[in-house]
């Protein structure tokens, strides 16, 4: 009989980092030989369990590895993630997965590559970013042309991967736009959401692929803008969030217009957003 | 194998001798206040062998329960979680045609690409006896309209239909042969006018009925033709009692969750459905389907527009179930009539 798709597989936490005063980042390795879930791609997600408080989605917040380990970066919000904050170095939580499809690759080679992310939605681009940068040789980054990437907080504190971003920083032939909604002392760079960033943008609209991701708010408003700068449509990808208690096109729950957020996306195409009925 | 005969009195002794052969005989029979349901009459008995109208319940309720046990937690602590196989063998027995046809539609859904294991671990250990309508269930239902009724065209493991001595019987897999070839003597050869006795029956029935355009229908629900007064007229109807999710026999939307008292407990699966605002609403609270008209609008294109561009045809079968429990009296049959007009 064929493998049980809702059984979680025991994976251990290696490590945990305090990303932003609600956000942790979780290091884990599958515990045993189970190792059907590290073959991942930049945009895929898995399900995380833990025994009695439930299940939820979390995207792959790091490119896969080697040695097996990978990150996902956990906004407490509720009943399983403040249980999560709880946890600890050397605890099992319950996965599986990968779920849902990744961004176009091959359509990104040579291209030059704009992202743009609001609050935690950083988490579903990192791995894709790491993917261009290729932190691990170097090989991809002449694969890609410029990079240009916005991240828009709601304050300074909240940003994510506050060190990897300085990094990016250092990257030939890349840009990294900062920003917050809620200036601090902390803080003398631009103001506002990602939107007022876009006037600097130096990117051949015409040809290059924009990635999105952050509250559906954002999305919108973002795509608007973007479209008038001149991206075209078939160029620009988001990553969408909604309910989801299977991941795997059953529970019906991130149903849309006759397709699943959990295996048709969560990343899709402007084009196909529209045709979802997801507009600005 | 062709058509058998199965005479009334030898009816009751196939079931016992069916009842022998499986954990679980899921029949048709009538409950407190009446109503026929589907229950496990193995050990309990009192099973209609024929019987008016359908289920309250349709017989889905047995493969997809209402809440379900998909693994067990032994310890909260260790993060493993055990599967709880179903091994029982049902026997379903009186099962209407729409349903087989809801069946037909439930399998190629929940047994495609991802395959749902607890559903299709039931699926697989179940034999279906179909038993075919003589008259409409109810006055609402339209699953001659809806291409699913009055005779299961498929989808069985036999099929029975009541003629004035016995019934007719036909033979829909080798599940089905099975039970035949072990009850031999049980079965004869149909009298040419036996069939034609239920020909004529058929007949009647089908009579007038107009097969809905399932291809123009969904077509006008996907260039949103459809006047908006229409959905609002449905969402100030709607008072989220969920009876038609609960009812239908092709609603398969659920929700997991655990369910633990001190160290251990279950992880289980319990029946949800777009009816519900909760269904779709995400961290932060927000959600795409915010109103009630919403809702409902996702319940009828899914089966009415979406499934038949995914499968060439509509996931509703015309039992009318969810017409007649409604206390808004919001109606697919009429929708579909007013727009298919
Ligand atoms: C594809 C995808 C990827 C995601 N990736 C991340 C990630 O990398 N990091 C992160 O912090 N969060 C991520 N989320 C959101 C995360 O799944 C929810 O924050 C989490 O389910 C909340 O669980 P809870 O028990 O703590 O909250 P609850 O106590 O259940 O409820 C808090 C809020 O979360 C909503 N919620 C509950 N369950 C889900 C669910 N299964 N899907 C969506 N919303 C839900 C509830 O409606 C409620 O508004 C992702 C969601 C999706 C769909
Ligand atoms: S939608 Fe209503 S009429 Fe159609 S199959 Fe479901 S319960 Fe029956
Ligand atoms: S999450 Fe269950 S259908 Fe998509």
């Amino acid at each position: 009989m064929k493998l049980n798709e809702y059984l979680p597989v025991p994976a251990a936490i290696k490590d945990i980092v305090d990303e932003t005063p609600d956000t942790k980042t979780f290091i884990l390795q599958i515990k045993g030989r189970s190792n059907r879930v590290f073959k991942y791609k930049p945009g895929q997600f898995l399900m995380i369990s833990l025994p009695g408080y439930g299940e939820a989605p979390f995207t792959f917040a790091s490119s896969p590895s080697k040695d097996g380990k990978f990150q996902i970066s956990v906004r407490r919000v509720g009943f399983l993630t403040n249980a999560m904050h709880k946890l600890k170095e050397k605890d099992i939580i319950g996965v599986r997965g990968p779920y849902g499809n990744t961004f176009p690759l091959d359509k990104m080679e040579k291209k030059d590559l704009l992202f743009i992310a609001g609050g935690c939605g950083i988490a579903p681009l990192r791995p894709l970013i790491q993917h261009v940068f290729s932190t691990r040789g170097g090989k991809n980054r002449k694969d890609y042309g410029k990079v240009e990437i916005i991240y828009g907080c709601r304050m300074p504190k909240d940003r994510f991967y506050k060190k990897e971003i300085k990094e990016w920083m250092d990257e030939p032939d890349t840009k990294v736009y900062l920003t917050v909604d809620e200036p601090d002392q902390t803080w003398d760079g631009a103001c506002g959401v990602v939107c007022v960033m876009f006037p600097r943008i130096k990117l051949n609209p015409k040809t290059s692929m924009v990635f999105l991701c952050g509250p559906s708010v954002m999305i919108k408003s973002a795509i608007r803008d973007i479209l008038k700068l001149g991206f075209r449509e078939q160029n620009i990808y988001a990553s969408l969030e909604r309910y989801m208690k299977c991941g795997i096109g059953k529970c019906g729950h991130c149903y849309i217009k006759g397709k699943y957020v959990c295996t048709d996306g969560p990343n899709f195409s402007y084009t196909q957003m529209k045709k979802l009925g997801i507009t600005s | 194998m062709g058509r058998l005969f199965i005479a009334k009195e030898d009816i009751q002794t196939l079931i016992e001798r069916l009842k022998e052969g499986c954990d679980e005989f899921i029949a048709p029979k009538k409950e407190h206040l009446s109503d026929v349901i589907f229950a496990d009459t193995k050990e309990a008995g009192g099973e209609l062998i024929d019987y008016e109208g359908n289920s309250v319940i349709s017989p889905r309720a047995f493969l997809l329960p209402q809440t379900e046990a998909l693994f067990e937690i032994k310890s909260i602590k260790d993060g493993k979680f055990f599967p709880i196989p179903d091994k029982k063998k049902r026997i379903f027995y009186g099962v209407r045609p729409c349903d087989i046809k809801a069946l037909i539609l439930m399998r190629s859904f929940f047994l495609d690409e991802f395959v749902d294991i607890p559903y299709k671990q039931k699926l697989e250990n179940s034999t279906f006896i179909a038993l075919s309508c003589n008259r409409l269930c109810s006055e609402e239902a339209f699953c001659c309209e809806m291409d699913a009724g009055p005779v299961a065209k498929e989808g069985y493991d036999l099929q029975l239909t009541a003629i004035g001595k016995g019934y007719l019987v036909d033979v829909g897999s080798e599940k089905g042969s099975r039970i035949i070839r072990n009850n031999k003597k049980l079965f004869a050869k149909p009298e040419p006018r036996d069939e034609k006795e239920a020909l004529e029956t058929l007949k009647c029935l089908a009579k007038g009925c107009k097969r809905i355009d399932f291809k123009k229908l969904a077509g006008m629900m996907n260039e949103d033709k459809i006047k908006p007064s229409v959905w609002d007229d449905i969402g100030l109807r709607c008072v989220v009692c969920s009876g038609c999710i609960t009812l239908c026999p092709t609603c398969s939307c659920f929700s997991i969750a655990d369910r633990v008292s001190g160290d251990s407990g279950i992880r289980l699966r319990y029946c949800d459905g777009c009816p519900y605002s909760g269904f779709t609403r995400m961290a932060g609270g927000s959600t795409p389907f915010p109103l009630h008209k919403d809702h409902i609008r996702r319940f009828f294109e899914h089966k009415l527009n979406y499934d038949v561009g995914r499968y060439g045809i509509p996931s509703c079968v015309g039992c009318a179930r969810c017409i007649n429990t409604c206390p808004g009296n919001i109606s697919i049959r009429k929708f579909i009539e007013e727009v298919a007009k």
